[in-house]
């Protein structure tokens, strides 16, 4: 403080010289103070960024839109986006600071596959394997992906770039943190934000989609029960699983075997106190970690530039894509089923695998069409094989680019 | 931007996005197949097996291969409550009560050592 207070090159004896002296030092020390403040140091892309923070914030407390997401993340923004004087190991971008250690978990994809461990060990997927064909609307909603990936090249954006950005449309947090930070490190804080941002608004910029694509008599599709699963199945799934897209997509492997892992303590029936410590507080303080410093490093002067603009509009239009995607797939394979198995093509919309709040606007949007229609639990079929799809998608992503 | 658009191996771009969104696809579809067939592999082997220890009861047509999801929710439902109420109601009163206990002799004084002794009197 007393080398703040010397100002710079006068030392501490100057401020309690007397006389005239003594005047002028505690006012050159007031003024270095100054310009160690936050209040000096502000631009206006600070000020922008404050407010993109609070207003993650209001978003999560008045509307309840992904909390658990947005308050660590606006609250990363707010603290990134304090200004300060470089060279004291404060910012997330300086070696040795706090948040850059803690930043490094993002920096090498150390958090996504440990939020893909708990998961999995808190994702049932039996309504995935009673009726395995509505797998084919995960896939389906990948194009989402692949649209984006051609948008990017498009607009102008290295190829890696474009690779890590298109996984903004799988609309997966975790997956397009990992697969930016093996493309496209620098782009890491503007592809995670937009992803996040999105899956927020999941319940905003779906339903008028389905709304446009599906029928009102589409709508009112009575899907027939799925059946009860047995144990073998649900502990056959995640090992099966893990092999088969392993095999296929081997770059896959830390974001997809950590799901299935964590999917089979959970179903084992042996390791139930690692399932629940991974659900619970493992996932949490990762997401903790994670949200808080994804939002930190959207520092104005790194995250304010013309590509982060772009990605924004990228990224909103890969959830259209996707969405639409979903739907227009679900509407083909009706065209293949006989009457008594036709699915209802709203459930294409879950396909994204923004899980579990695209499944609910499923069910919402069911609802509202016929009050005696549950679709949650076929919705989430296409909502757990989209995390599958999007975690491949990344996998071939990785390996035709790195 | 045309020039960026003209720089760009679009040949490459399209190989990249038909085999990657087709490999997603096979990824999933193998899954599929796997999964529908695995209850009737499940099912031969639980059907072997009841042979074998003559449990077996031949399925009549129009019989429904699993329990439906509904019927599970009312059976978890009802056992739900039935193990509910097996529970004994508590007053909900926490206190130290009062015990009354059998009188033990073992530490009285009556019974001490001193009044054992035999007390001269002169």
């Amino acid at each position: 403080m007393v080398s703040v207070l010397s100002g710079g090159d006068a030392s501490a004896q100057d401020v309690i010289q007397g006389g005239a002296d003594s005047g002028s030092a505690l006012s050159r020390g007031m003024s270095t103070f100054w310009q160690y403040t936050g209040f000096s140091n502000i631009t206006l892309g600070n000020i922008v960024m404050l407010l993109v923070g609070l207003f993650f914030i209001f978003l999560a407390i008045q509307f309840n839109y992904e909390p658990l997401l947005l308050v660590p993340i606006g609250t990363g923004i707010i603290l990134g986006n304090i200004p300060f004087i470089e060279g004291f190991q404060i910012g997330i971008y300086e070696d040795g600071s706090v948040l850059n250690y803690l930043y490094f978990g993002v920096v090498k994809g150390v958090y996504p596959p440990l939020i893909f461990l708990g998961i999995g060990a808190m994702t049932d997927f039996s309504s995935l394997i009673s009726n395995p064909r509505l797998m084919l609307l995960g896939a389906a909603a990948q194009i989402g992906v692949f649209g984006t990936f051609i948008g990017a090249m498009a607009l102008g954006f290295e190829i890696h770039q474009a690779g890590a950005i298109s996984i903004i449309g799988g609309a997966d947090g975790p997956t397009a943190i990992f697969a930016s930070s093996k493309l496209a490190p620098e782009l890491i804080g503007s592809i995670a934000i937009a992803a996040y941002s999105y899956m927020a608004l999941v319940p905003v910029i779906q339903p008028p989609i389905m709304r446009l694509m599906i029928s009102k008599k589409e709508r009112l599709i009575k899907m027939k029960p799925p059946r009860a699963v047995s144990k073998t199945e649900k502990i056959l799934f995640p090992l099966i699983g893990m092999i088969l897209t392993l095999f296929i997509s081997p770059t896959a492997l830390p974001l997809l075997g950590m799901l299935f892992f964590g999917n089979l303590m959970k179903e084992c029936g042996v390791t139930d106190r690692l399932a629940e410590t991974a659900r619970t507080k493992m996932i949490d303080i990762v997401t903790i970690l994670l949200g808080l410093t994804v939002g930190a490093s959207t520092q104005a002067s790194v995250f304010l530039t013309k590509e982060s603009m772009m990605i924004f509009v990228l990224g909103a239009a890969s959830f259209i894509v996707a969405t639409a995607g979903g739907l227009l797939f679900a509407k083909i394979m009706n065209l293949f089923l006989k009457k008594e198995n036709k699915i209802n093509p709203l459930i294409g919309a879950a396909g994204v695998s923004a899980v579990p709040d695209s499944a609910r606007v499923v069910q919402h949007e069911g609802l509202k069409s016929d009050p005696s229609n549950h679709l949650l639990m076929h919705a989430m079929a296409p909502n757990v094989s989209g995390v599958i799809g999007s975690a491949v998608a990344a996998g071939i992503m990785l390996s035709f680019l790195m | 931007m045309s020039y960026l658009l003209d720089a760009v191996n679009w040949p490459q771009i399209w190989v990249i996005t038909a085999v990657g969104y087709s490999v997603v696809f096979t990824a999933l579809i193998l899954l599929i197949f796997v999964f529908k067939f695995m209850p009737k592999v499940l099912n031969m082997q639980l059907k072997r097996r009841l042979k074998k220890e003559g449990k077996y009861v031949e399925r009549t047509e129009g019989d429904e291969p699993f329990i439906a999801g509904e019927v599970n929710a009312a059976i978890g439902t009802a056992l739900s409550l039935y193990f509910s109420d097996l529970h004994d109601d508590e007053s909900k009163i926490i206190t130290i009560k009062r015990v009354e206990r059998r009188y033990s002799p073992w530490s009285s004084k009556i019974y001490n050592i001193n009044n054992v002794l035999p007390t001269t009197h002169r």
